[in-house]
């Protein structure tokens, strides 16, 4: 146990030196201090902390309205964008070079040389990586937290759940960058690999999305030979999706998890109706939240967690028999 | 008795592409000596320690290190060890290296915070021991690499080029701290290049050459087996006291005189036939094989038994 908090402690102290944690923890602060900034009257809503206000009809105080287009801020704005996206991006430049300096000659002789066995070794230097992003993300979360009591009034500790995905999202890629980095012990090497499989994912989560809208949701012009012919099309991509990790269907489960009005579950139907107001067409916007829900959490995380624990058996098996 | 604090039976490394690095390796170490393990470059000195220290795997191994199996991990918290080109992350503090060393030995800060003030005193790191380590020139980051590898109090120490990059002081407060290492008990394991700084501390040494222990023993008798007496004349001699001198087995060279074995008593004859004679004697001096002469000698034989 000792050994354990040791490394841990050495992950925190390591990260602590690299300035790019404090940047991104800089830019997460002001996001944070962005969307404080928000906030809502009688007669419509403000940015900037009332430096502009504009009136609108739905988003006033105390309406259900508000706390959605709120939620929705962070959930379709927020999240998607600053943490699953630019803040994955900085945390695996910032991680990725661990594992490689950690296997550097003169380096690993001074961990492997204790009695501690290299698996513990290498599962908690995994697991201390992962400390860039749940500091991240855990007090980014937390200021979102407060932020939600200030503007809506009520303590929503729900949001609260965006804390692990987005860890998991971040734990899939990192699978990716510690396994070709035990390989090559190349650092590049280990992030341009995870954002092939990144992409590769968002290529193919896009072509299992659509694929599911035109087979199963939409009528396509009642031509329901077309859907027939789609769905071998659809389970093919099915097939496909499945090895690889779904980072954009685990954040947006978090919309499943989410309270909003005291009710569980976000709805993007509702968001979307709500941003676009009169103009919305509540027909057109039917079967989205169906298709976000298409497939079922332990799809979603499991097959996930597969692709990483397998990546991870592989990374821990070479790196327990090596010669350093 | 005590038994060997490392009894290895075989020990053998071949690396991908067939390379034999340790050809069956069999040596003993006794406990609280000062061991030396000598060899040219690519000899397999460092494949040895970090075999013994779970770095790297051995092809085949038969042997106990501190009563255990090689390769068993919890020996390894009474084992210190300071590899070659030690790199420690340059992020730490000098402190908190050494107290890393402990954490993995299975030390808390607490437990570990009086020692790990001893040892940086010890090593002259004190006053530096909140710097972080990037700021450090070599020798500092050797002496902080000595402290880390005795903060688990070892029975056991591997040094792998202890003195590598440190300057001539720090190179005595090494052995000092060598020596004292040794008086409490520790056994001392050192890899070197430095072969006049291992024979003012060793006990034994073995030499390893192309992955084969080729000479292993008491430091003492090794360099003794070469042991010769040297007498400096005034003046040359005559070539019949040459040549009765011969008979007396002795080697006239150069105005020198030279008398092989370390016995006194045997070079008395040869005194009193000089006395005898009125050949005035300069000096006599007792000559014995160097470290590093014994070194070159055994490469040397070793090259020279290779297959052609």
């Amino acid at each position: 146990m000792i050994a354990i908090i040791t490394l841990l402690l050495d992950s925190y102290r390591l990260l602590k030196a690299r300035a790019l944690f404090w940047i991104t923890l800089g830019i997460s602060g002001l996001v944070g201090l962005l969307y404080l900034s928000i906030g809502f009257n009688e007669g419509g809503m403000s940015l900037f902390f009332g430096l502009v206000s504009f009136e609108h009809e739905l988003f006033r105080k105390g309406s259900e309205w508000a706390e959605l287009l709120y939620i929705g801020i962070f959930t379709k704005f927020i999240v998607p964008l600053w943490i699953t996206w630019i803040a994955i991006i900085l945390g695996l430049i910032s991680t990725a070079s661990i594992f490689p300096d950690f296997m550097s000659e003169g380096s690993i002789e001074l961990s492997l040389s204790k009695p501690v066995s290299r698996l513990k070794i290498f599962l908690t230097k995994y697991l201390g990586s992962l400390l860039f992003m749940l500091i991240q993300v855990g007090l980014f979360t937390v200021l979102v937290f407060f932020a939600l009591k200030l503007r809506m009034g009520t303590w929503n500790p729900s949001v609260l759940w965006m804390v692990p995905l987005s860890l998991l999202v971040f734990s899939y890629l990192y699978a990716v960058v510690v396994l070709v980095t035990v390989i090559t012990k190349s650092t590049l090497a280990g992030i341009l690999f995870a954002l092939l499989i990144w992409f590769g994912s968002f290529i193919m989560n896009a072509v299992e999305g659509n694929l599911y809208a035109a087979a199963y949701t939409q009528s396509q012009g009642g031509d329901a030979e077309m859907q027939e012919n789609l769905k071998p099309w659809y389970r093919a991509s099915v097939a496909l999706y499945t090895v690889l990790p779904k980072t954009k269907q685990t954040i947006e489960f978090g919309d499943r998890l989410i309270t909003v009005g005291g009710q569980k579950g976000f709805s993007t139907e509702d968001f979307t109706a709500a941003l676009l107001g009169a103009e919305a067409d509540r027909e057109d916007l039917e079967g989205i939240d169906d298709a976000v829900r298409r497939n079922s959490g332990f799809y979603v995380i499991g097959t996930s967690l597969i692709f990483e624990g397998v990546l991870l058996s592989l990374a821990g098996w070479l790196f327990c028999r090596r010669d350093f | 008795m005590e038994p060997p604090v490392l009894d290895l039976k075989h020990v053998r490394k071949v690396y991908k592409g067939k390379v034999e690095a340790l050809q069956g390796i069999a040596l003993q170490v006794p406990p609280g000596s000062v061991f030396g393990l000598l060899g040219p470059n690519g000899a397999g000195k460092s494949t040895l320690v970090k075999i013994l220290t779970t770095i790297i795997r051995a092809t085949e191994c038969e042997g106990e290190m501190l009563g255990q199996p090689i390769g068993h991990k919890p020996s390894l918290q009474k084992v210190g060890y300071l590899p070659e080109h030690a790199r420690f992350p340059d992020y730490l503090t000098g402190r908190q290296v050494v107290e890393y060393s402990a954490g993995m030995a299975g030390f808390t800060v607490r437990q570990a915070s009086s020692r790990v003030e001893a040892l940086l005193e010890l090593v002259g790191m004190r006053d530096w021991a909140q710097r972080k380590v990037r700021t450090y020139s070599k020798g500092m980051k050797q002496r902080v690499g000595i402290a880390q590898a005795l903060v688990n109090d070892p029975k056991l120490l591997f040094l792998d080029e202890p003195t590598d990059g440190v300057d001539p002081e720090g190179r005595r407060e090494i052995r000092e701290i060598v020596k004292r290492m040794r008086e409490e008990g520790c056994t001392v394991f050192i890899n070197t290049h430095l072969l006049s700084e291992l024979e003012q501390v060793a006990d034994r040494v073995a030499i390893l050459a192309k992955g084969a222990l080729v000479r292993e023993g008491d430091l003492e008798e090794l360099t003794k087996s070469k042991e010769e007496y040297e007498i400096v004349l005034a003046s040359p001699l005559s070539d019949e006291l040459v040549y009765k001198l011969e008979t007396l087995s002795a080697v006239v060279a150069n105005g020198h005189i030279l008398f092989k074995g370390g016995d006194p008593k045997q070079l008395q004859p040869v005194i009193d036939f000089l006395r005898h004679h009125e050949v005035v004697i300069q000096s006599i001096q007792r000559n014995r094989l160097s470290l590093e002469e014994l070194f070159l000698e055994v490469v040397e034989q070793s090259r020279n038994e290779e297959p052609t």
